[in-house]
């Protein structure tokens, strides 16, 4: 019997394409058709507050250009307008103010489980992390993509809701480092919600299951909230704002570098 | 070959006898357990914090009883009392009080929304409903169980908290009426507790998956809180008088907490509405003299206008309680029937 055998150094270059990697841009599609209903449920809701909070944004600050213009301030028609404001205005500047607040705590509930925990629930880890592209690149992959639109979109709403929220600044007296006021600007917003996302990923693959996991993640980011608003902002070695905010951001970054570090090792471990 | 043969008897009941209902209360425990471990715990853990806090404030509270609420009439030891209550006592208490609004709903919808659709969603309803015992009363049975075990809990942990927010009540000029206290005691609470846990067994029904459920469980519910606030000024208790001087009557700690006052609007003589910028413009003014020689009731009077306020005394708190407890019920009800409705209808 004839058999051809090429050599060894042969087949090593004749093995071709299959022993690449499959290329990252593989997992574009499958987090998007994984994740639709996330994404499509963030969008909209994004979408939605973007356009609720210009709308009544320009009309609070036409109403407070017109109150600023008005002189003397003792007048009673200015203050009317005080007043008007001071009720009216500030209800519709309070609430959307507490709703975007509100915000992170459910990306930590319902954004950040499922992501690895139902692969494992549903065991269909079997199937998905005996791809092309390997386990720990699935992983990052999907952590990235969905981590960095989170934190850019949660950026941007921050962004919007310090100017939609600055005529309240004088007529409430808030400063900048009113805890409320300081949690929902400059990079402070994005990097709570960024954490909340990696806080739940990382608890949903250490305990393999989603509604617990969900449970578990929102009593954990309330604990940290906390821990953060009545204990730990007092010990920042700085006390102004920009200094308080990339300290801030500094060690949340850490944290969600360390929570996605663990999820990947905890990927990694399970025998598949 | 021979064959033994008995002939049928006639007293013997050869029909299938459908499961007894006690060993649903076994079938429950097992499928359920994980919720019902966790919820006494978790609630056990924050009461825990309730009580240690709780205690601390009604030792401070106890330091303010004999001080004035007004800010003007406080001696400078009242006033240092005060400040220090309202920095280190309040802020904290405020941030508890509102994470217990949202303990109704997280129960409900972590205990409701996964009760009926996990099994629809894993599949496993084919081999669960198709035992001896019908599949309807399997929902039912689960539905009650679960039920009776939140509102208790959740009664329990409502009057715990009633307990820890009280010295606020005063302090803080919070009435016992109003959206937060109202709905975080008495018998208010527990009902909220079953009207989630309701609302997320019936979207479970019919989202069929697991985490929709939650998320429009908590959607609902913030729809039916909102609904309830709405509606609660329309109870029939509300009194409307012109004798406006009897609220500061409620400042004192051992009146049963302050009023809710609904509106308030003005009359000019003989009874004719008042020119509401005038009515004004005199209140402010009155306003800024800090050291006023009469009261605001009688500089209306000198004026022929009178103050109509329409408001709620607060020892009408319990007949608002049964109310709105009530409707509640009656929705809960009607949802877990709306339930076992789409488990009988439902092929999957």
């Amino acid at each position: 019997m004839t058999v051809f055998t090429p050599p060894a150094s042969q087949l090593d270059r004749a093995a071709g394409p299959e022993s690449r990697p499959a290329p990252w841009s593989g997992m574009l599609w499958v987090t998007w058709r994984q994740h639709r209903g996330l994404l499509i449920g963030v969008s909209v809701v994004f979408c939605a507050a973007v356009a609720g909070l210009l709308v009544t944004g320009l009309r609070i600050h036409h109403d407070y250009a017109l109150l600023t213009a008005c002189r003397p301030a003792a007048l009673p028609a200015c203050q009317g307008l005080s007043t008007f404001f001071n009720s009216t205005d500030w209800h519709e500047g309070e609430y959307p103010h507490i709703a975007v607040q509100g915000a992170p705590v459910l990306i930590a509930m319902f954004a950040g489980p499922p992501v690895v925990a139902r692969e494992l629930e549903a065991r269909t880890y079997r199937y998905a992390w005996t791809q092309g592209i390997g386990r720990v690149r699935w992983t990052a992959a999907k952590l990235a993509l969905l981590g960095s639109l989170l934190t850019i979109m949660a950026f941007a709403i921050s962004q919007l809701l310090t100017w939609f929220f600055a005529p309240f600044m004088t007529t409430q007296q808030l400063t900048d480092l009113t805890p409320t006021v300081f949690d929902t600007s400059g990079l402070s917003y994005a990097a709570w919600t960024l954490t909340a996302f990696c806080l739940g990923v990382f608890l949903g693959a250490l305990l393999r299951s989603t509604l617990p996991a969900m449970a578990v993640t929102l009593g954990a980011y309330v604990s940290l909230a906390a821990a953060t608003w009545f204990y730990l902002r007092d010990h920042y070695p700085v006390n102004t704002f920009w200094p308080m905010q990339l300290f801030e951001a500094g060690w949340l970054l850490a944290l969600s570098a360390a929570l996605i570090a663990g999820t990947i090792w905890l990927v990694r471990r399970y025998a598949a | 070959m021979n064959v033994l043969t008995l002939p049928a008897q006639p007293g013997q009941d050869t029909a299938p006898r459908p499961v007894p209902w006690r060993r649903m209360a076994w079938v429950t425990w097992r499928q359920q357990r994980a919720t019902l471990i966790a919820v006494p715990t978790v609630l056990a853990a924050v009461a825990v914090f309730l009580v240690v806090f709780g205690l601390k404030a009604h030792h401070d509270y106890a330091a303010l009883l004999n001080c004035p609420l007004d800010q003007g009439q406080q001696s400078n030891a009242c006033a240092k009392l005060f400040s220090t209550f309202n920095s280190t006592d309040w802020p904290l208490a405020n941030t508890v009080g509102i994470l217990v609004q949202l303990a109704p709903v997280l129960i409900g919808a972590f205990a409701g929304a996964p009760l009926l659709a996990r099994a629809l969603e894993n599949g496993t309803y084919r081999f669960a409903w198709t035992q001896g015992l019908m599949r309807e009363r399997q929902a039912i049975a689960k539905l009650a169980l679960l039920g009776v075990t939140l509102v208790v809990l959740a009664w329990a942990f409502g009057e715990l908290f009633s307990w820890f927010f009280q010295p606020f009540l005063w302090t803080e000029q919070i009435s016992r009426l109003t959206e937060g206290a109202f709905a975080s005691s008495g018998i208010v609470f527990p009902a909220f507790t079953l009207v989630a846990f309701a609302i997320g067994a019936f979207l479970g029904m019919l989202l069929r998956r697991v985490i929709p459920a939650l998320a429009a469980t908590l959607g609902v519910y913030l729809a039916v809180r909102l609904g309830a606030w709405a509606l609660r000024g329309q109870y029939p208790v509300t009194v409307v008088t012109s004798n406006a001087n009897q609220f500061s009557a409620f400042g004192t700690p051992s009146q049963p907490g302050f009023a809710w006052i609904l509106s308030t609007w003005y009359t000019g003589p003989g009874g004719k509405p008042a020119n509401q910028s005038a009515v004004g413009q005199l209140l402010e003014q009155y306003q800024s003299n800090p050291h006023p020689t009469v009261s605001v009731g009688q500089t209306l009077a000198e004026h022929g206008y009178t103050e109509w306020n329409r408001w709620i005394p607060p020892s009408h708190y319990w007949p608002m309680q049964f109310i709105e407890a009530g409707w509640l019920l009656v929705l809960a009800v009607a949802l877990m029937a709306g339930t076992v409705w789409l488990v009988r209808h439902r092929a999957a």
